[in-house]
């Protein structure tokens, strides 16, 4: 049965029926081994409780567990509260980090519809008109025409708009800024530079500055945990400093080097920022650095301050004042270690955050600077700082993009060179580059898993990234040829895991994933012993 | 917040099911996480696995990184994942009691 179109004024109607249901028919085909008839992963419905206690009317998936309101007069309230942020949102002066790009990308668009087929949400879920990336600029075009500009209503009336700003329309929306990744695939290929993703944060701060709704993965347990604890996950500097010494035992049991992993070194050159998570799920990545680092004689520091031994600012994804206090404190952890520079580790937001974004708060002596660690491993490889062996990364290879080092950032080619020259069965993505495709845990996605929404990042915003690792691999795809994603980014990392998890894909086709500086160390002539180990992490 | 009946007491839960009372963990709770869990009846192993990770957390507050889990327990990830269908993080750890592990893991 074909589905009838889902139309802009339909995120306003029915409300107690879900807006789409997508089905494994819908989403694209995957290619071999997964083209098998059968295989349709499947997202699982709420539970019933689950849906009497939250919003879930738009697709059926709950992403940031929005709690009902219990009567009309909250309905009306959060309405208002609504609207009195829309209007902040549009006000140059409350909005000054945005202001200009947001009413830019909300006056440019001429409907070519040129950015959906950019979209690998859209396209993975086979075209649903709500992924589109117009579909919810539209929705807010449309409210904004018709609530906040003189006359709005009136007008609306004659052109038959048929959008109305009920408490559906609310939820419906707030839901579907997380229903894209941010990745800006659709801004770069928009004639006219209209900037979608720009429109979904813009969306998301609305929602989490003005009415408190934000994922509690990612304000909750993430900046405001953040900024309390030390760390987003949870690490405190008492448990970071037993986790430090495991990692140092760790590094002499592979390596045989008694390596220290240098801690609060006043005047290094550089204090380089890891993302905490990898302390927890890739503990590998941060010993690899510190065993390069080590061999090259760079002059090096890790921080033990609170929020200086965690590089994530998940604030870049939701609310600019969150994104402030880290970064402002990133900063201030650099200036009391009078370092000379801060170089972000293989986390791709934090490069955003602070290398790009942080431009706007940090001013005096707080404007230290800020950069990528890719340049310096390109340095230390294809300057031959140190002796490197590319037989020792003889097993295919392919290159994950993170979109915020790669199409923001224009970090295109230190990080091919790395492996065009260390791994001589490297072969790209299809397409790669600044055309990549996001991972699929984009803003967020990664580290949201609750309710079904796991069910939905892994079959619809990754769906992409997993055909084009399965394409990268296909005369490989044997499972005794050991294979190697290499995704120089914890967020995407923790995605591609997932991915490959779900459909137990080193078990079944020897598909492994890990970073990039585990492949420079992997190379390293001066350790016995390989330094990736091929089994499941 | 929802409140599930486990070990035969009132515990709050969150959305995912992870006791948000942390306090109220005993053994009888933990038989019972794990049958939502697809871990029961709990075993040698997956008691282990589940005491490793609560004096662990007893001490610093945190689930550890998942290759000193392995260590320590002498465990592959793969054996954890028998053990714990959804795995050390969302399974292994709502059953010992544990908050969901938070941030980029």
């Amino acid at each position: 049965m074909k589905k009838e179109k889902i139309r802009v004024g339909d995120i306003s109607k029915n409300r107690d029926e879900q807006l789409l249901t997508i089905t494994g028919e819908d989403m694209m085909s995957l290619p071999s081994p997964l083209d098998k008839g059968g295989f349709q992963q499947l997202i699982r419905p709420l539970t019933e409780e689950q849906r009497n206690d939250y919003e879930c009317s738009l697709d059926g998936v709950s992403a940031i567990a929005i709690p009902k309101p219990k009567s009309k007069e909250e309905e009306d309230r959060l309405v208002e509260r609504f609207l009195g942020g829309l209007r902040k949102l549009l006000s140059q002066n409350d909005n000054w980090t945005f202001w200009q790009q947001l009413l830019l990308s909300l006056e440019s668009c001429v409907r070519c519809q040129t950015c959906g087929e950019a979209c690998s949400i859209y396209i993975s879920s086979g075209k649903q008109e709500i992924y589109r990336p117009t579909y919810r600029a539209e929705v807010l075009r449309r409210i904004i025409r018709k609530y906040i500009k003189k006359g709005g209503k009136f007008f609306a009336k004659v052109a038959g708009d048929d959008i109305d700003l009920n408490w559906e329309t609310i939820a419906r929306l707030a839901e579907l800024a997380y229903r894209c990744t941010i990745c800006r695939r659709c801004a770069q290929w928009c004639p006219l530079g209209s900037d979608n993703g720009l429109i979904t944060h813009e969306l998301r701060k609305l929602f989490s500055q003005e009415m408190g709704i934000a994922p509690r993965e990612i304000h909750e347990l993430g900046t405001v945990q953040q900024l309390n604890v030390g760390s987003s996950t949870g690490i405190t500097p008492r448990a970071l400093e037993n986790i430090i010494s495991f990692m140092e035992e760790d590094i002499e049991e592979k390596t045989g080097k008694k390596i220290m992993i240098p801690f609060d070194r006043e005047g290094a050159d550089i204090l380089l920022l890891h993302n905490a998570g990898e302390f927890i799920s890739w503990p590998e990545n941060i010993e690899a650095f510190a065993i390069l680092f080590d061999a090259a004689n760079i002059s090096w520091t890790l921080s033990s301050e609170l929020v200086g031994y965690d590089a994530v600012n998940y604030g870049v994804w939701y609310d600019d004042v969150q994104l402030a206090r880290i970064a402002i404190r990133h900063a201030e952890v650099a200036r009391e270690l009078k370092v000379k520079r801060i170089s972000v580790g293989e986390c791709g937001h934090a490069h955003k955050a602070l290398v790009v974004v942080a431009d706007r708060v940090l001013s005096g002596d707080l404007n230290i600077p800020r950069e990528s660690v890719l340049p310096l491993l390109e340095d230390l490889v294809c300057n031959e700082k140190i002796k490197l062996d590319p037989k020792r990364n003889d097993f295919p290879v392919t290159l994950h993009d993170p979109c915020n080092m790669v199409r923001l950032m224009g970090i295109v080619e230190p990080q091919r060179r790395i492996v065009r020259k260390l791994c001589p069965q490297f072969r790209e993505m299809e397409p790669h580059g600044v055309d990549n495709y996001c991972c699929g845990g984009g803003s967020g996605f990664a580290i949201m898993s609750s309710m079904n929404f796991q069910d939905w990042r892994e079959s619809i915003s990754g769906r992409m990234k997993l055909k084009q690792i399965l394409e990268a691999f296909q005369d490989v795809i044997d499972p005794s040829i050991h294979k190697y994603v290499c995704a120089p980014c914890s967020n995407c990392k923790g995605q591609i895991r997932d991915l490959l998890n779900s459909h137990e894909a080193w078990d079944k086709y020897g598909i492994l994933y890990g970073g990039l500086v585990e492949l420079i160390v992997n190379a390293m002539v001066d350790l016995e012993k390989p330094f990736i180990e091929w089994e499941w992490r | 917040m929802a409140k599930a009946t486990l070990g035969g007491m009132e515990i709050e839960i969150d959305e995912d099911g992870f006791i948000q009372e942390p306090e109220k963990w005993n053994e009888s709770v933990a038989e019972d996480l794990a049958k939502t869990e697809d871990a029961s009846p709990m075993g040698g192993d997956h008691w282990k696995l589940v005491n490793y990770l609560r004096d662990y957390y007893i001490k610093f507050e945190i689930a550890p990184p998942i290759r000193m889990l392995c260590k320590k327990t002498g465990f592959d990830l793969k054996h954890i994942y028998q053990l714990f269908p959804s795995g050390p993080a969302k399974g292994a750890c709502k059953v010992a009691g544990l908050p969901k592990p938070t941030g980029c893991v």
